[in-house]
């Protein structure tokens, strides 16, 4: 009777957005006569941060604080279309299109202090909300200024709008998945290391430490970067050794109805979290950045896994890693009955669970 | 029946055992305390009663009559955030914010009964709270964080210091 | 200041933190009714009665919702990505879950709307009901659906999602060791904190304003008009701000029928799930059958792989065939595999129909794939960072769709690792990058694979 301690690895990748139906998302801008800025956009925050991570890349492009941003993503009325916030998609995509649009406003903010200045607008440009001539930056005016200008010297609603669409992705030939175009916006990696402690008399598997790596591209907001990696940790955790719909699939029977039957994982089992933040920007993300929140909960279940593996010795498969699952397995190798049978060159893990042992209509080998 | 809510007097019209919950929601409009599960299981209903951590939908309301309930109106506003509120914001103790007042609730009955910055005591504290966004590790550095200090700077987040940048490829 | 790049605080944090951000439950309009659902009590059976009128001449009550309100019934989620329909939004004549929508009662409490529903009078004949995947092509199984127990529409046609690249019989030839391994991740819940909910609110003009805790407001709209039938400006959606979704909130539950209720009542309605009803009769992450085998080489090659996926879909389509299409783009994880076959079906079965859950149709693929991937490293008696290094996608090596990848970061995560974990990686691997393959990494198996222009 003992802790056994274990460790596991996994790598993974993941497609961001869906470019089966062009995936769109559009954006639209309007600047009051202050120089404020009102961003509207359809892409829902689920906690995401949408609404943080658009407005932080609209204020950098056109060039004015954070804090002059306001976002409304509240309703159909004012927001244009947004295929919606999934799919990693509501920085790599949507975040694209209020880039275009925040660009287009820069570019008449420009047009109008030129004139106002006298002076080419290639020859201008903006920071934290003031506009000023390349080189000479005490020669310039306030954005505040130059959008006030805009309504009452020079008649003129300055707006931008943005329109994200991909590709249509398409197959070539059904039969084989050969695409023309690519399905996805963009692929993201990811790894993790789980450690684990296994103990052999309860069976109960508990997750000690989770080091993470994330290729992210660029962390538009290095905060909620790691709110989705931690999130999405603990998620991939409650898949590894906690949550299941149905405790005896396929069965339906003994579902949790409540938190009491229904194990969601709570503080107390919060592994030890490192995060590794890669920054290799992306070809074609907003400020190189690359969708990684859906992946976040998908490297942890195989690392557990291997980590079980490493710990006791044997493979489970079938998740979650419950105690039962783990005492049931220990059982097994105790009887001797845990080894994948070996047929010359074919090692044979879980027979037992095979669609060919189990079912009689679809049989399926190498 | 009369309870008292953030200082502020009520004359319940709900029947005696009808959960302190749905008076404040309903007959109330306090939508703060939220409706997550209606049994216990989740802490998104958390209210202060005479300082006390309690869950609002297991509550009879006629029970708080005497009592003082607070909620997370009650603790600070958008204009003057109490610490713990200012502690979370700083920590990015949040997602999609819907357990947040629960938990802002909870992490105030700690700190002010004198609760350690000791991250399993924390943990042990909010154990009975469903995040399904955060993994919770921000939640717990805010709390401990407000156990130590009472004013937090609202224009950034804090640095994470388990995590490490690595930069590669050109710049963009 | 730039702001990319920076910590700044959410945008909602003040709101959150004190309580004031606005979800769909905190909308307040007056005059508004509450509803509740008359669900399946059973798995699979047929609706032989249904009598509504006790439950319609009940004080308070002031809508009852079946089937025959709904403009149009029957409307696929994805039938724009050519998947068609085959889910009723309230039942008609069989139900083919527990928990299945049949009639929503709105009244002036819940109370009073939960007494409508009991009041239903309703009677079925219960009909055998199939769970286990593995069992749905066998010919004493039960039917779930008049064409069968598998969606039969891929590429129009196709009853699987099939991927062929290479040579897989060469592939198995030349191995040293075929490994094979079966992975089931279970089915979980969202568990968002906010259950699903809608206020829908008929206007003075004639609109409706749907409150909706919706992931995607525009694709919402979309569907809420389909079912209505009805143009787009009829229609205004109001959300953006949501108590937790994980996918669960895409193909929301709650807005159409509230919005029938809502015009039929000429009154607010507001449906707001129990954690209970979440539990139990929101969609679920599916969960996943899925048998791999490799063709390796003692040296640590994966050859070829040849795999059959099986999707429990649970009782209806709705985003599966994307999820599994999406799970065979991604069947060789973050490797290059040269030889593929791959079969992927969406099999329904009598649970409560899955959806799209975070890391959607790849969550189940990562974790079948690195399990195996350690299995593999584990009988080959070599390091698990090892194995995934030399097989590790590189600039030009190509999917299973046969897509180019440009910017492949599976070296550089793996690296990160070893040297987080102290991990001394032997000399050709820690010098490792993603750039194209040549030398000793482009063995002869790897070189038809390669893609050096295109996508």
């Amino acid at each position: 009777m003992a802790v056994h301690r274990g460790r596991g690895i996994a790598a993974i990748e993941y497609p961001t957005g869906m470019n089966q139906n062009g995936d769109p998302s559009q954006a639209w801008i309007k600047v009051k006569p202050d120089g404020r800025i009102d961003v509207f956009s359809g892409t829902a925050d689920i906690g995401n941060g949408a609404k943080t991570i658009q407005s932080q890349i609209v204020a950098d492009t056109i060039g004015v604080p954070y804090e002059w941003v306001t976002f409304d993503n509240s309703n159909t009325d004012s927001s244009p279309v947004c295929t919606g916030t999934f799919a990693s998609r509501a920085t790599f995509v949507a975040g694209k299109a209020v880039l275009k649009a925040a660009r287009e406003v820069q570019r008449k903010l420009l047009d109008v202090a030129a004139q106002e200045m006298e002076i080419s607008p290639e020859d201008l440009e903006i920071e934290d909300g003031r506009v000023s001539v390349k080189g000479l930056p005490d020669e310039g005016m306030d954005v505040g200024e130059v959008a006030g200008a805009a309504v009452y010297g020079h008649g003129i609603l300055v707006t931008g709008t943005g329109a994200q669409l991909n590709p249509y992705a398409a197959f070539t030939d059904p039969g084989t998945g050969e695409v023309d175009s690519p399905p996805h916006a963009a692929i993201s990696y990811a790894g993790c290391v789980a450690e684990v402690e296994v103990d052999d008399v309860t069976g109960e598997v508990r997750v000690t430490k989770l080091t993470q790596s994330y290729d992210v591209g660029r962390a538009i907001n290095p905060s909620l970067v790691e709110g989705q990696i931690q999130g999405g940790a603990i998620m991939g955790l409650g898949l590894g050794v906690l949550e299941t719909s149905y405790p005896y699939y396929p069965s339906v029977e003994h579902r949790g109805s409540g938190f009491g039957s229904y194990y969601a994982p709570s503080p107390l089992d919060m592994p030890d979290l490192e995060t590794i933040i890669i920054e290799n920007p992306s070809e074609d993300g907003p400020y190189g950045a690359k969708g990684i929140g859906e992946m976040a909960n998908n490297s942890q279940p195989a690392a557990i896994a291997t980590a079980v593996y490493d710990a006791i010795g044997v493979w489970i498969t079938e998740l979650p890693i419950t105690p039962e699952a783990v005492l049931k397995a220990l059982d097994k190798k105790a009887a001797g009955e845990d080894q994948p049978r070996r047929d010359g060159k074919m090692v044979i893990f879980d027979e037992d669970l095979s669609v060919n042992t189990v079912g009689a209509g679809l049989q399926w080998t190498a | 029946m009369r309870i008292e809510v953030n200082g502020a007097g009520h004359n319940v019209t709900s029947p005696p055992l009808a959960s302190l919950l749905t008076v404040l929601r309903e007959e109330m409009d306090v939508t703060s305390v939220k409706a997550g599960c209606e049994s216990g299981g989740c802490g998104a209903c958390t209210v202060l009663i005479d300082g006390q951590p309690r869950r609002s939908c297991l509550t009879p309301v006629v029970t708080a009559v005497g009592s003082e309930v607070t909620t997370v109106e009650g603790l600070g506003t958008p204009d003057s955030p109490s610490a713990i509120q200012q502690s979370f914001i700083h920590h990015y103790a949040m997602q999609c914010g819907f357990c947040t007042p629960g938990l802002v609730v909870a992490a105030t009955a700690y700190v002010n009964g004198g609760g350690s910055d000791d991250l399993d005591s924390v943990a042990e504290a909010i154990s009975g709270h469903v995040c399904r966004c955060t993994g919770y590790n921000k939640i717990l550095e805010a709390v401990a964080a407000a156990v130590k200090s009472s004013e937090f700077d609202l224009s950034s987040t804090a640095v994470d210091k388990n995590t490490v940048v690595i930069k590669t490829g050109g710049a963009v | 200041m730039k702001a990319v790049g920076a910590r700044l605080p959410r945008y909602d944090a003040m709101g959150h933190v004190t309580g004031t951000t606005q979800f769909v439950d905190d909308v307040r309009v007056p005059r508004m009714l509450w509803a509740k659902m008359l669900r399946s009590p059973h798995h699979h059976a047929a609706i032989t009665r249904m009598d509504t009128s006790r439950a319609e001449a009940m004080p308070g009550v002031r809508a009852v919702i079946t089937w025959e309100d709904v403009p149009l019934l029957t409307y696929g989620h994805l039938e724009a990505l050519g998947i068609p329909a085959d889910e009723p939004l309230l039942a008609k004549d069989e139900v083919r879950y527990k928990g299945q929508p049949i009639a929503l009662v709105a009244a002036e409490d819940v109370d009073t709307a939960m007494a409508g529903v009991d009041a239903i009078d309703i009677e079925y004949s219960e009909r055998p009901a199939l769970f286990d995947v593995r069992k749905a092509f066998d010919s004493d199984s039960a039917q779930i659906h008049p064409w069968g127990n598998w969606y039969p529409h891929f590429e129009g046609e196709m009853d699987r999602r099939k991927i062929r690249k290479g040579d897989i019989d060469e592939a198995f030839e030349q191995a040293d060791k075929i490994i094979s391994g079966v992975y089931r991740p279970a089915a979980i819940e969202h568990v968002p904190v906010e259950t699903q909910v809608c206020l829908a609110v008929p206007e003075s003009d004639g609109r409706l304003t749907i409150y909706s805790c919706t992931q995607a407001l525009y694709f919402t709209m979309g569907v809420i008009a389909a079912h209505l039938q009805v143009p787009l400006n009829k229609l205004k959606v109001v959300g953006g701000t949501v108590g937790g979704g994980f996918g669960g909130k895409v193909d929301t539950a709650s807005d159409t029928v509230s919005a029938l209720a809502a015009m039929k009542a000429g009154r607010p309605v507001k449906w707001r799930w129990t954690r209970e009803e979440e539990f139990l009769a929101s969609s679920t992450r599916a969960p996943w059958h899925m048998e791999i085998i490799d063709a390796v080489t003692d040296n640590g090659w994966i050859l070829g792989r040849k795999m059959l996926t099986l999707h429990d879909s649970g009782a209806y389509a709705r985003f599966s065939p994307y999820g599994v299409t999406k799970h065979s783009f991604h069947h060789t994880g973050a490797y290059t595999i040269p030889n593929l076959h791959f079969d992927g079906y969406v099999v329904f079965t009598n649970r409560v129909p899955t959806t799209a859950m975070r890391g959607f149709g790849v969550t189940s693929i990562s974790f079948a794939v690195e399990t195996h991937m350690s299995r593999v490293a584990n009988e080959l008696g070599m390091d698990p960072y090892e194995v995934r290094l030399l097989n590790a996608n590189r600039i030009n090596d190509t999917s299973p769709n046969r897509i180019r990848y440009t910017d492949p970061s599976t070296v550089d995560v793996l690296q990160s690792l070893a040297g987080a974990e102290g991990v001394q990686l032997e000399g050709a691997y820690a010098g490792m990058t993603r750039d194209p393959r040549s030398g000793d990494l482009l063995p002869d198996h790897l070189v038809g694979q390669l893609k050096t222009e295109g996508h």
